[in-house]
């Protein structure tokens, strides 16, 4: 925080405030009601994930990985067991393959949910979000239904998965994606073309796409500054690149490419992508297949390095790791998607209003426990 | 090792090499069968960089390998040619290790050179290599050319100096912070170097092998007892 001048004050959000989603405290030096500086202060969540990696063996690392990110723990399972399959080699068969696919987007949808849903909470739209909780609960009953965890899965395992799909899990999903696709346009009618929404968050907020890649922004938030940039379709992982989907990004419709609202629309139609890919996974998922079948033994990867990406619903979720040949990670390192994309809030908040300043750290969807570990 | 074990661990290697797996598998031994089963892995991961040059059946199999491979071999050709002596010791062609003094400018070409363009810094890794030495390491990504490399850095833990790119990728500065956090590197030239996930009074470096917690932390006593761990 640099020199106050006359007139100037210095204000804190949080650290426990609603809006913070998390423990986060913005240090904002404020002109009347004009933002000149924001310092975010992280660090109230710290949990020494990375350290705790060097003390356990490899298959307990996942249940952390679930702790980063709370709001999508299968994502974050789903990354670090692509980058230990990649350091060992393993082949896991088309039917592990799929479910991971249809469980990733789920959670994909599931977690854009409560980003938009809080999104509008934050500027004061109380009622989409009860509407996005109902839907999400059908989802995460699903992963009830999976693993018998609602929240902190550990679902997907090295080489495999944890079970198999249970009876009837098919037809659920189904039965939830039928009901689920109208209510989308529901949504966006409701928040996304409500006028308050609009004039809170059009033109509010703007990342151009050169600081968005500067500043390492990815995932939802960089697709809204108009770069079409998804792993899944770009650098393709598991079977991303036998399923056929869009990637939507942001045009502007209501006010300037990049702006909060295109963040928020972006989000909304990733949705509908993903709904688009659960029905194609199960239409391609194979009757047959141990989901145990390329399980090590032993996780024991030979001597040597990896750097994995993959798209969680946040953005680019990188995992480093590094194996000196024996059963513990020797570092391990998560390239966490919500921190970069808090990195810029400085850069594109700065001259907004005050009250715009919720609004958009609300659209840059950011979760606390993946930025501090 | 006696001679003839090794003879026996080179033959099965052989077999198992040209198609038959059993010849690994049926040895008696179980510490012979274990080293030749090492043997064998070490024999194969040297193979397909052998065969990448005329099979492209291999390349596809193992997705953005061969590319960044590849890059890796033209970014530091060319690299010897711009700055000669900045290369650090034996390379290979997984990464480029650099030496810490031209980073910048370094880093500055390797953004701006139209062949290459990494506009992106996707991650920046401290590493405690041990004896003495701590390493940084950076992942680079260029959106225009989807290739990717990797630079290594190696700094002695008592003069652990690394020019800062935070000017160069905005995305550093943080990254750096981390990195400075946790292993205590020093970016020279960066504009705001604190501590970002730990308080700032915090001692030591933690991530660093022969890390130990302080004992206390404004009079609370800090827990040191790891039990009920497994």
């Amino acid at each position: 925080m640099g020199v106050v001048h006359g007139q100037e004050m210095v204000l804190n959000i949080g650290p426990q405030h609603p809006a913070t989603h998390g423990v986060l405290r913005l240090q904002v030096k404020t002109d009347g009601e004009v933002i000149s500086e924001i310092t975010p202060y992280l660090g109230y969540l710290h949990r020494c994930f990375e350290k705790h990696c060097e003390n356990v063996s490899y298959e307990q690392v996942i249940p952390f990985t679930d702790r980063c990110d709370y709001l999508a723990s299968m994502t974050m399972n789903f990354g670090y067991v692509v980058a230990m399959e990649q350091l060992m080699d393993i082949k896991v068969n088309d039917r592990v393959q799929y479910i991971r696919v249809i469980m990733a987007e789920l959670q994909r949808i599931a977690s854009h949910l409560l980003a938009t849903g809080v999104f509008g909470l934050d500027l004061g739209a109380f009622t989409p979000f009860l509407h996005m909780l109902r839907d999400r609960e059908r989802i995460i009953d699903l992963f009830e239904m999976t693993c018998g965890a609602r929240l902190l899965y550990n679902y997907m395992w090295v080489g495999g998965l944890s079970h198999d799909l249970p009876k009837g899990f098919v037809e659920e999903t189904l039965r939830f994606l039928d009901y689920f696709e109208p209510k989308v346009d529901e949504f966006e009618n409701l928040l996304g073309h409500n006028k308050i929404f609009v004039e809170r968050t059009a033109d509010i907020g703007i990342m151009p796409a050169e600081v968005a890649i500067n500043y390492g922004v990815t995932g939802p938030n960089l697709r809204a500054s108009g770069i079409k940039w998804d792993l899944r379709k770009d650098d393709p992982y598991s079977v991303y690149d036998r399923l056929d989907f869009e990637v939507p990004i942001g045009l502007g419709v209501k006010g300037t490419v990049g702006d909060s609202w295109d963040r928020f629309y972006v989000r909304l139609q990733e949705i509908r992508q993903s709904i688009n890919i659960v029905r194609q996974a199960i239409d391609k998922l194979p009757k047959d297949g141990d989901v145990h079948q390329s399980m090590p033994k032993k996780i024991r990867p030979p001597k040597g390095s990896i750097y994995s990406r993959t798209e969680s619903p946040r953005g680019d979720l990188g995992y480093y790791i590094e194996s000196d040949g024996s059963d513990t990670p020797y570092r391990l390192k998560m390239r966490s998607p919500a921190f970069t994309a808090l990195g810029v809030l400085n850069e594109i908040a700065g001259g907004w209003l005050m009250s715009d300043v919720l609004a958009i750290l609300g659209s840059l969807d950011i979760v606390l426990g993946e930025i501090d570990r | 090792m006696s001679e003839d074990k090794q003879k026996l661990i080179n033959d099965a290697v052989e077999k198992a090499l040209s198609g038959d797996a059993d010849a690994v598998n049926n040895i008696e031994d179980r510490v012979t069968r274990a080293k030749a089963k090492a043997a064998l892995v070490k024999a194969k991961r040297e193979q397909p960089k052998k065969e990448d040059s005329n099979d492209d059946a291999s390349k596809s199999d193992e997705k953005e390998q061969p590319l960044s491979d590849n890059t890796v071999q033209k970014v530091s050709a060319s690299l010897i040619a711009k700055f000669p002596k900045s290369l650090d010791g034996e390379q290979n062609s997984d990464w480029i290790q650099l030496k810490p003094e031209s980073w910048f400018e370094i880093a500055k070409w390797l953004k701006d050179n139209p062949d290459f363009y990494f506009d992106s810094l996707q991650c920046n890794t401290g590493f405690d290599l041990g004896e003495g030495l701590l390493e940084s390491r950076y992942n680079l990504h260029s959106m225009k050319h989807l290739h990717s490399i990797e630079i290594r850095i190696k700094v002695s833990v008592e003069k652990p100096d690394i020019p800062s790119v935070e000017s160069i990728w905005r995305v550093a500065d943080w990254f750096e912070r981390e990195t400075y956090d946790m292993f205590g590197i020093n970016f020279i030239g960066h504009s705001d170097l604190r501590r970002i996930l730990l308080p700032e009074d915090w001692e030591g470096w933690p991530l660093r092998k022969d890390y130990e917690e302080q004992e206390t932390y404004h009079g609370i006593v800090v827990p040191k007892v790891k039990e009920g761990w497994e």
